[in-house]
């Protein structure tokens, strides 16, 4: 049988150019019975089975170099977002990621413009995100205060600038409009109307004000808002207190006693019975027996609307560790192994525990399917990994955030486009938090 | 005439699929369509991710899609593109050796 090719043909269909000898040889020895067999029993057979044999054994040989190039790149992806620790947190001082958050923050409460446009479209999806904005920025810049002791009047200014807006929309709008709009759907089962997601939060932003520099005209407003809330601690049966109409929340609840902590420690009352009381009842009664995680939201009553969620229990860990560090670390471990994750070197959080399967809602954000990503939970993990010390977690939460939440700079400020005001506000914090809980746990000079 | 010119170019011409030039070829292309985006400021939209729209005036569907055209180009760009360029590189080093194996006198074919 004459195996030579009649003829030398280019394999390159999109070509015309004859074969150089070298490779007319090199396709002659490749030649096989199959081949030889369809190449004698049809004219023009040859042709046609080299060139689609060729073109297979190309498509193969090119979907194997992906494969290795994908097996190679994935685990290495990781390392084009990671940064040193110390860019995002430092133990003492402020990191740079910090200044440039906060320098962002700054130039949107210099600049109602600006501040307008970002508040409106928080506002448009939820009014609370406007005010939990204001809390984390207040509470953050404290922490720089007393991180940076130059920089305290610039951030004392601030905070009492967001501070006397706050009360005066409180005081002009009204509760409900820093509420989502289901807020007046029901009447609330303790009368009078109150929030405690609202007066938590402006207290510990008056504590926290006052824990960096004392500011007399804040001493009253600090105080009439503990009495309230620890009067109806006292009034309400199961010491749950209302944030929505027969809607509590435990984020609300440890904020609030944390407030009521750090009034504590400025003006020398004494909660800490009512605190120790809370807590019993809590442990007993609000923690989900399979993961032993708190739940998240529950009635006056004490039935628990959802379970354990990623959006609070970090925050929750953290505000613990001034009223109960153990039970603290005990919460933060848990959720660290019920909702903490890291893939491929990215850490991430998921909302819900296996335990207690839950649905999307304006809390856990969209949730990224498959790996059950949540971006409400992973924001807040930052929180709770900063207070823990949990410094693997918080750099590959890092990297995530450099991978996936698209930061932009500009003139040494930073945002990160896919979170927004409230978000950016609670990264601040977890790069900030710190030196006012060591101060207020030491009995450090008010 | 710079049309012409430039689709003389061989990174310009339309290449065996699979092969090491049209990989790149795919590399490119994404990496300008990414470019165009991001240039174009939609990297603002992004954050749907959070459930915030990205613009108030152009409101959640347009927002929506504007934020899903840019995330999956910048996925394309931070994982597909390397990948392309590796899997270029180990075919164009694959090719030489296994040439080089069949025939170490040969010249080296740069035509990939």
């Amino acid at each position: 049988m004459n195996l030579k090719p009649s003829t030398h043909y280019n394999l390159n269909p999109l070509s015309a150019r004859p074969l150089s000898p070298d490779r007319q040889q090199r396709e002659v020895t490749g030649t096989n019975i199959s081949r030889r067999f369809f190449r004698d029993k049809y004219p023009g057979g040859e042709q046609i089975d080299i060139r689609v044999k060729t073109r297979w054994k190309k498509i193969l040989a090119g979907m194997a170099a992906l494969t290795v190039a994908t097996v190679f790149w994935l685990p290495c992806l990781h390392f084009l977002f990671l940064r040193p620790l110390s860019t995002f947190r430092q133990e003492e001082g402020i990191s740079s990621q910090a200044r440039q958050l906060a320098a962002r923050h700054l130039q949107l409460w210099n600049d109602p413009v600006l501040r307008e446009a970002e508040l409106e479209k928080m506002r448009v999806s939820n009014a609370e995100w406007d005010f939990m904005g204001r809390s984390y920025l207040v509470w953050s810049l404290a922490n720089m205060a007393l991180r940076d002791p130059a920089a305290k009047p610039l951030y004392l200014r601030t905070m009492d600038q967001i501070i006397d807006e706050t009360m005066r929309l409180e005081k002009q709008e009204g509760m409900y409009f820093f509420l989502m709009p289901y807020a007046k759907d029901f009447p609330y089962v303790m009368q009078p109307a109150h929030s405690l997601f609202l007066d938590g939060e402006i207290a510990l932003m008056l504590a926290t004000r006052r824990g960096v520099e004392e500011k007399p005209e804040y001493k009253p407003l600090l105080t009439e808002r503990v009495n309230a809330m620890v009067e109806r601690f006292r009034k309400s049966p199961k010491m749950l207190l209302e944030s929505y109409p027969d809607q509590c929340w435990m984020f609300d609840h440890c904020v609030a006693l944390d407030a009521i902590k750090m009034a504590d420690y400025l003006d020398g009352s004494d909660h800490s019975a009512l605190i120790r009381d809370w807590l019993a009842m809590a442990k007993r009664k609000l923690v989900d027996p399979k993961s032993g995680l708190l739940v998240s939201s529950f009635t006056t009553d004490g039935v628990a609307f959802d379970g354990p969620e990623g959006s609070t229990i970090w925050m929750v860990a953290h505000s613990l560790q001034l009223l109960d560090e153990d039970f603290a670390r005990d919460q933060y471990q848990r959720a660290r192994k019920e909702l903490g994750a890291i893939t491929l070197g990215f850490g991430y959080a998921h909302e819900w525990p296996k335990s207690w399967p839950g649905m999307p809602d304006i809390d856990s954000g969209p949730i990224i399917p498959v790996f059950d990503i949540s971006a409400g939970s992973s924001g807040m993990a930052f929180i709770g990994a900063a207070s823990f010390h949990d410094d693997n977690f918080l750099t590959s939460l890092a990297a995530t955030l450099n991978f996936a939440a698209f930061p932009a700079r500009s003139h040494g400020r930073l945002k990160y486009c896919a979170s927004n005001q409230v978000g950016d506000a609670a990264l601040l914090y977890a790069t900030t938090l710190g030196p006012l809980w060591q101060k207020v746990k030491t009995g450090g000079k008010p | 005439m710079i049309k012409p010119d430039l689709m003389r170019l061989r990174i310009f011409q339309r290449a065996e699929f699979l092969s090491a030039r049209d990989l790149l070829q795919r590399a490119g292309a994404l990496s300008a369509m990414f470019l165009a985006v991001h240039l174009a400021g939609l990297r603002e939209f992004t954050s749907v991710l959070n459930g915030t729209v990205g613009s108030v005036a152009a409101g959640w569907k347009v927002s929506g899609f504007l934020a899903i055209v840019y995330i999956l180009l910048y996925l394309a760009f931070v994982i597909l593109v390397p990948i392309l360029i590796l899997a270029a590189v180990i075919l164009t080093i694959g090719k030489r050796w296994i040439r080089n194996e069949e025939n170490p006198s040969a010249k080296p074919d740069t035509n990939f």
